[in-house]
């Protein structure tokens, strides 16, 4: 679900989804793929995301997608970390249930 | 499926209609993955079928009609949590049931895996009807004047699929009760009613509308003192007529009939109605006695027979064993029958997740049900389960059958009793996590001789303004705020949602949320110090103000 989008200093943006199926959240990576791990998205600026996200929602369908906005990331060692905690959450599983955090490895749905 | 005890037997008419509805889905899903429908034609589709898209998946929410279910029922949950979720369910605040980890491929198995135990998630979502709620001592408490399940049903089938209400301004939820100790929260209810006995020998209903939580929290006002049972559907028919017609659609933040109540005054709302009435065709909403009977007779009712010594047995138990004893203090309620409790399985134990349940536990709980109490569960709006009718002499070995599955806390209506709602972990609408800080103030109060000490004090935390975890109706409630990715915790306090219905008065500015639960264990060490006798927490809090706790929460003594 799309929420106000505020960028800060040093930070980017990258572009997020559910898939389709099975509701798993993915991320655009490189070559307009989606994948389920956050570490390898694409970061924008976010003019440039908000022009990708227009381009990608015409496609959604045919990516087996659902859902796509954009987020504020900060840039780490091991990638592109979310500003927001509902963000963290998505990239990394719910916090109450550690079984069912997503590895960098493995990622969403694994 | 074999006859069970509390519930409305469906007929094939019910059935064929289920298949038939999930028949369509099946191909709606079908339609959707294949692309024939977009995402805006489908939601509203699958919204109709009890299906959100969470934060990570599909989750699914059940319907359980006046919060009454069968074993089979129950085994059914755990099926779903088993073979289509992570091994949970969630019991919501609604008396339904969630699953967070739906696939929707899998979507309409699941519903005929559900329909083959007579479940449904139709209306759990959606401007229409919501699940009816009711009381979860009913058919069972002593304190009870007239069993609400019969005319819950009556007004689950009024309102299935009603094609007039069916795109209402805004979700419209119905509770009713049949006790005067208010156990529904029906003064938090778009609708309310109240059964008791009519001066003609019949069911009369007191009336409630315009109350809710949510952005604007408000208390229900009384529209009538006593509905006949013949006028019932009508009037009911009347006041969402009137919702319909004059609610408002331009603003979701003010779609709810409390709004419109609000603006037009409950006078003139009751006369909206009562012009209303006048241009209905009254009689053919008349709920006759043979209606009311014909509906009755497809519940089937206990056989209450309890050995003579019941009580003496119980006794025994309890003073053989203080742990026992101490769960059948707090988790148990005076039966109607003799020989018979209530018991209450409190789905808080110390750091879990309020509501949660493993499928072990679910088909555990189908189990004890069956050797325990007729194959019945009930579940709460406080998030809890209760089988309605035990026998006293049988009491310990079904509380040791919940110990043995982690089930046996000793907390109902205690501190550690917590309502949360799933919050930011797996809800798309929170702005804050509910269940972190819920498994924190679970295990800070988790010592049982601090939390009888404590007494009644109910904690409620909502992740964000839609307050599905009720949080102005807590005693203490917590509200969470978002603070660019920091969780902040806003706290009320005097909020109840029994007869006495208020809603909580915000004590000051949001807490960090590191610092919240030690807040809140100041206002308990507040109140221990201040109250006088055995005064609860509300009672002190009358007495003395909210000064005194919040000095305590923000430490400035």
């Amino acid at each position: 679900m799309k929420r106000a989008l505020r960028v800060g200093a040093g930070e980017g943006v990258v572009i997020t989804a559910n898939r389709l199926l099975d509701g798993a959240i993915v991320w655009l990576a490189a070559d307009d793929i989606w994948l389920t791990r956050m570490q390898r998205a694409n970061v924008f600026e976010p003019e440039a995301a908000v022009e990708r996200v227009s381009a990608l929602q015409s496609r959604a369908q045919s990516d087996g997608v659902v859902g796509i906005y954009e987020i504020a990331v900060r840039p780490e060692e091991t990638g592109p970390m979310p500003v927001t905690m509902r963000e963290r959450i998505r990239a990394f599983g719910p916090t109450v249930h550690p079984q069912f955090a997503y590895t960098a490895q493995e990622g969403v749905g694994a | 499926m074999s006859v069970s005890i509390g519930q409305y037997h469906y007929d094939q008419v019910d059935r064929d209609f289920l298949s038939a509805r999930i028949g369509e889905f099946s191909e709606q899903v079908a339609r959707r993955l294949d692309g024939s429908l977009t995402e805006d034609e489908f939601k509203p589709l699958r919204l109709m079928n009890g299906l959100y898209l969470q934060l990570h998946a599909y989750m699914l929410r059940v319907a359980v009609p006046y919060g009454t279910l069968n074993a089979q029922q129950v085994r059914a949950f755990a099926d779903v949590a088993r073979r289509y979720d992570r091994g949970y369910g969630h019991f919501t605040t609604r008396q339904n049931i969630q699953f967070n980890w739906i696939r929707l491929e899998d979507t309409p198995d699941i519903l005929r895996l559900l329909a083959d135990v007579d479940m449904h998630a139709l209306q759990t979502s959606g401007n229409c009807i919501r699940n009816v709620t009711s009381d979860e001592f009913a058919g069972a408490a002593a304190d009870e004047l007239v069993d609400p399940r019969v005319h819950a049903e009556i007004l689950r089938q009024w309102s299935t699929l009603h094609p007039e209400f069916t795109f209402l301004p805004r979700k419209f939820k119905i509770a009713i009760s049949g006790s005067p100790n208010d156990r529904v929260a029906a003064r938090f209810h778009d609708i309310g009613v109240v059964a008791r006995p009519g001066s003609d020998g019949r069911v009369a209903f007191q009336i409630f509308v315009g109350g809710g939580l949510g952005r604007t929290p408000i208390v229900g006002q009384e529209l009538y003192p006593a509905v006949p049972e013949e006028r019932l559907l009508a009037t009911l028919e009347a006041i969402i007529r009137v919702y319909n017609a004059h609610g408002r659609r331009d603003n979701i933040y003010k779609a709810r009939i409390k709004i419109l109540v609000q603006a037009l005054g409950i006078e003139a709302y009751r006369e909206a109605v009562e012009t209303e009435l006048a241009q209905m065709d009254v009689a053919r909403y008349r709920l006759s006695p043979e209606m009311v009977s014909s509906i009755e007779a497809r519940f089937a009712s206990p056989d209450l027979n309890a050995p003579d010594n019941a009580a003496d047995v119980l006794a025994e138990q309890r003073a053989r064993d203080f742990v026992f004893d101490r769960w059948v203090r707090s988790n148990t309620h005076a039966h109607r029958a003799a020989g018979h409790i209530i018991a209450v399985v409190s789905l808080k134990t110390p750091g879990e997740i309020p509501g949660d349940v493993t499928a072990d536990q679910l088909d555990r709980l189908a189990g004890l049900s069956e050797r325990f109490a007729y194959g019945e569960l009930r579940t709460t709006h406080l998030q809890n389960v209760v089988f309605g009718h035990v026998r006293q002499d049988q009491l310990y070995d079904l509380w040791r059958g919940l110990v043995e599955v982690g089930l046996g806390a000793p907390n109902f209506g205690l501190i550690g009793d917590i309502v949360a709602c799933p919050g930011l972990d797996y809800c798309a609408l929170a702005n804050a996590r509910s269940i972190p800080i819920a498994q924190k103030l679970g295990a800070r109060f988790a010592d049982m001789s601090l939390q009888e000490q404590i007494g009644a004090l109910q904690i409620n935390i909502s992740g964000c303004i839609n307050a599905c975890g009720h949080h102005h109706a807590g005693h203490i409630g917590l509200l969470g705020v978002d603070k660019r990715g920091e969780e902040f915790f806003q706290m009320t306090l005097g909020g109840r949602a029994d007869d006495q219905a208020a809603v909580g008065k915000i004590l000051g500015p949001a807490l960090p949320e590191d610092d919240t639960v030690d807040a809140i264990a100041r206002i308990v060490d507040r109140y221990l110090k201040e109250r006088s006798g055995k005064e609860s927490f509300l009672e002190t809090l009358k007495r003395v103000g909210e000064t005194p706790f919040k000095e305590a929460a923000y430490d400035v003594v």
